[in-house]
């Protein structure tokens, strides 16, 4: 089985869980995006004063959020969603939510974290806690749009959580490659967060049968 | 000698003088330049401090959330927290020289197109007239912390002027500059007179900002700035620049190359008073201990010239002294020469003068005695007066050979000459002697006994000593006749028993005329020895009084050996 197998599979399983009357919908949608080279070289991060550079740092590979913009029916999902802090970074560093979800920010690391975020969807501030912390701190998204989180203590903590009105998600692989399935049949619009000044978009028409091909751009 | 020596000293002391003047001016620009150098050296760490402290501020997560994650309104209140250690907004806390030097006296924020972020409550933040935050713009925004001077104008003609540091404000995203902050410093002193006379101040706009220096010096120093700055080629320089009577060092140097900001000058002044007022206080010291040195210099060269010469006069004097002594002696020996020459003369005169009479004499007497009407007692009296001019003669022959040897006329014709038949012949006529008391003779010479002589006067010698050993003999005593080689020489002892001679008398024998208090009844006349010893040094030998004690004495002559002659050849 392969990684787009999977994701294809994973993708599904979340479609027909959180929308069990899209069950019959059976278009859809995969391609690839092109995705911007990473501004540094990813680096696994173990301490916090080596991996600092120029207040700029990016563990990960660049990731495309993959998503069909259209008005859909759709409950957020009761068990909240998680961004942890493990290793001084963000896991994930960019996470995808249908608006109304809840995002816990467990502490994995054995120092202080303050996760905040000053953008307009959700302004917020954790304050300064540990790992020890009960409850887990945990924010409610309910208005759409992109949310930067930055840590207050270690300043090359970033994340993005992409607030979606749309239940029709996925995160590309670190090739662009998305596959995304369970989709019902009309014309949308497929957009691609790629970063937050760049959002590539792309009309389709999806119909039942064989999975559409899009690649953006 | 005086006159050189001043000469030499007072043109060292002028050379020394305006090398020292030279010097101290060279050693005074040089401490300038390094004090300036340390000073700057000061400042650039400051800067370095500040620059760092600015970088961690445009580090800051909450800044980078207000300016890349769209909450300017979060920006400076943000920021201000951020801040709040690294600024200090009261005016009136930088009065005080070198405070807050650290501080920010005010902060600003330049977005992408480098244009001001006008904060919402100018109190937090510093308060800036508009033309004065607006000049705090950069235009293009920095990629790199940039410094700029700006001119402030604080009402009724002051000035002030800040250092400003635009730090650049990377996204933590694409990694581009997206924003800057601008932090206003108070500039750093320089020196602010109280550092030897160094002061500093700031070359801006065509204008500077010096408060140290008085208005005039100021505005001619201003004028005087203007084309050098903009002239230099690179972003330094220096000159020399009087104002009224003070003089002074100026050295410029381009704050902030390469910046986005209006080209900026530190300017050093160094006030040359302390530098002349120490050439003068030199100057002075060099003239007293000039005027010591060349009062030593006298006194020395006085000394030394007085030490110098009194040799050289003592030395003349001296010369004088003894050319006199000289002349003296030279005029005494002149006239003893002239004596000697005289008496040999006379005595060589009176030799001549008196042989012929005694010949005569002789001829006469001896013509006499061979008359026979004389009675027996007449003859023996005719007989003894014929035997007196033999004596006469004898003494007369003594008397011209001395007279030739003081004239230095006398030449020995050397040959090599056999002692020992001479002795022979000597002791066959001595035997003959009518006074032979029978005199026991032991002779011991060897069978050939070769000398380097002339036979005359070597036979003449050895006739006088054997003649003298007759003479002052005992009655049946003891001649003894000895001659043997010792190395080169041929040594002949002649020992006669007799009484001794006196110690005192003892080196006076061989004086002329001398006759020794022993031989009163002796027949002689007191030149036997002194001819004899004269005649061995002619001869290279010598001759003296070997022994003399109470019935012995004892001569000893010595000549020179030499081989005997060759038989000729053919000789049968």
């Amino acid at each position: 089985m392969t990684p787009r197998d999977l994701i294809r599979a994973a993708a599904l399983a979340a479609l027909v869980a959180l929308h069990p009357e899209a069950g019959l919908a059976q278009a859809s949608v995969e391609g690839r995006v092109t995705l911007p080279k990473a501004p540094h070289a990813p680096v696994m991060n173990q301490r916090y004063g080596i991996i600092s550079h120029e207040g700029v740092l990016s563990p990960y590979p660049p990731l495309a959020v993959v998503y069909l913009e259209g008005t859909f029916s759709a409950k957020p999902p009761e068990k909240p969603a998680q961004m942890a802090q493990r290793d001084l970074n963000f896991f994930p560093n960019i996470l995808p939510i249908l608006v109304g979800t809840r995002v816990e920010f467990p502490n994995l690391d054995d120092t202080y974290h303050n996760i905040f975020s000053y953008s307009p969807a959700k302004r917020f501030d954790l304050g300064r806690y540990r790992s020890d912390e009960r409850p887990i701190p945990s924010e409610l998204f309910d208005v759409a749009g992109m949310v930067t989180l930055r840590c207050d203590i270690h300043e090359h903590m970033r994340a993005i959580i992409l607030v979606l009105d749309t239940p029709h998600y996925v995160l590309t692989d670190p090739q662009g490659v998305f596959s995304l399935g369970g989709l019902p049949a009309g014309r949308y619009v497929l957009k691609a967060w790629v970063n937050s000044r760049t959002t590539l978009e792309k009309p389709i028409e999806l119909t039942d049968g064989p999975p559409l091909h899009a690649d953006l751009p | 000698m005086m006159l050189v020596v001043s000469a030499a000293a007072i043109s060292t002391l002028i050379l020394t003088q305006r090398n020292m003047a030279t010097s101290v001016r060279r050693d005074f620009q040089r401490d300038f330049e390094s004090r300036l150098a340390s000073l700057q050296a000061v400042q650039e760490v400051r800067h370095a401090v500040i620059a760092e402290r600015c970088r961690q501020l445009a580090r800051k997560p909450r800044i980078h959330a207000a300016l890349e994650d769209g909450a300017l309104d979060l920006l400076y209140p943000s920021a201000r927290d951020e801040l709040i250690d690294a600024t200090n907004t009261d005016e009136s806390a930088f009065r005080e020289p070198g405070a807050y030097a650290l501080r920010a006296r005010y902060y600003r924020f330049l977005d992408s197109r480098g244009r001001v972020i006008v904060p919402p409550n100018s109190k937090d933040v510093g308060d800036l007239s508009a033309a004065d935050e607006s000049s705090l713009s950069t235009g293009l925004l920095p990629d790199r912390p940039q410094t700029g001077y700006i001119r402030r104008d604080l009402g009724g003609g002051s000035h002030i002027v800040d250092e400003v540091i635009a730090m650049p404000i990377v996204s933590s995203e694409s990694g581009e500059p997206i924003a800057a902050i601008v932090l206003g410093f108070k500039p750093p002193a320089l020196g602010g007179g109280g550092d030897g006379g160094l002061t500093g101040g700031i070359w801006l706009d065509g204008h500077l900002d010096f408060p140290t220096l008085a208005d005039t010096a100021r505005s001619d120093l201003e004028a005087r700035l203007a084309p050098a700055v903009t002239s230099s080629d690179g972003d330094h320089g220096g000159f020399e620049f009087s104002s009224g009577k003070d003089s002074y060092l100026v050295f410029f140097k381009r704050l902030n190359p390469l910046s986005p900001y209006p080209p900026a000058f530190e300017v050093s002044v160094l006030s040359l008073a302390e530098s002349l007022a120490l050439q003068h206080r030199l100057a002075w010291e060099f003239a007293g201990v000039g005027a010591l040195v060349l009062a030593f210099a006298f006194l020395a060269s006085h000394i030394l010239s007085r030490r110098l010469s009194a040799p050289v006069e003592r030395l003349a004097f001296d010369s004088r002294e003894h050319r006199e002594h000289w002349h003296r002696a030279q005029a005494a020996l002149e006239s003893t020469s002239r004596e000697l020459q005289r008496s040999a003369r006379f005595s060589a005169d009176a030799s001549h003068q008196l042989k012929t009479p005694v010949t005569v004499l002789r001829a006469g007497l001896e013509e006499l005695l061979a008359g026979e009407h004389l009675r027996p007692e007449e003859r023996e009296e005719v007989s003894s007066l014929v035997h007196q001019t033999f004596r006469l003669a004898s003494v007369i022959e003594d008397l011209l050979l001395l007279s030739r040897m003081d004239a230095g006329r006398l030449q020995i014709q050397f040959s090599s000459l056999n002692l020992t038949p001479l002795f022979e012949a000597l002791l066959d006529d001595m035997g003959a002697m009518p006074d032979f008391f029978g005199l026991d003779v032991d002779s011991d010479v060897p069978p050939a006994l070769w000398v380097k002589g002339e036979k005359g006067y070597v036979s003449l010698i050895l006739q006088n000593l054997i003649e003298n050993a007759r003479k002052y003999n005992l009655t049946k005593g003891k001649i003894r006749i000895s001659a043997i080689e010792d190395g080169e020489w041929a040594i002949v002892t002649i020992g006669n028993t007799g009484p001794a001679i006196p110690p005192a008398s003892q080196e006076h024998i061989f004086e002329r005329f001398h006759r020794g208090a022993v031989g009163e009844n002796v027949p002689g006349h007191g030149i036997g020895l002194n001819l004899a010893r004269e005649l061995a040094r002619l001869h290279g030998g010598d001759l003296r009084l070997s022994v003399s004690d109470e019935n012995w004495t004892e001569f000893e002559l010595r000549f020179r050996l030499a081989p005997p002659p060759e038989p000729k050849r053919g000789a049968s």
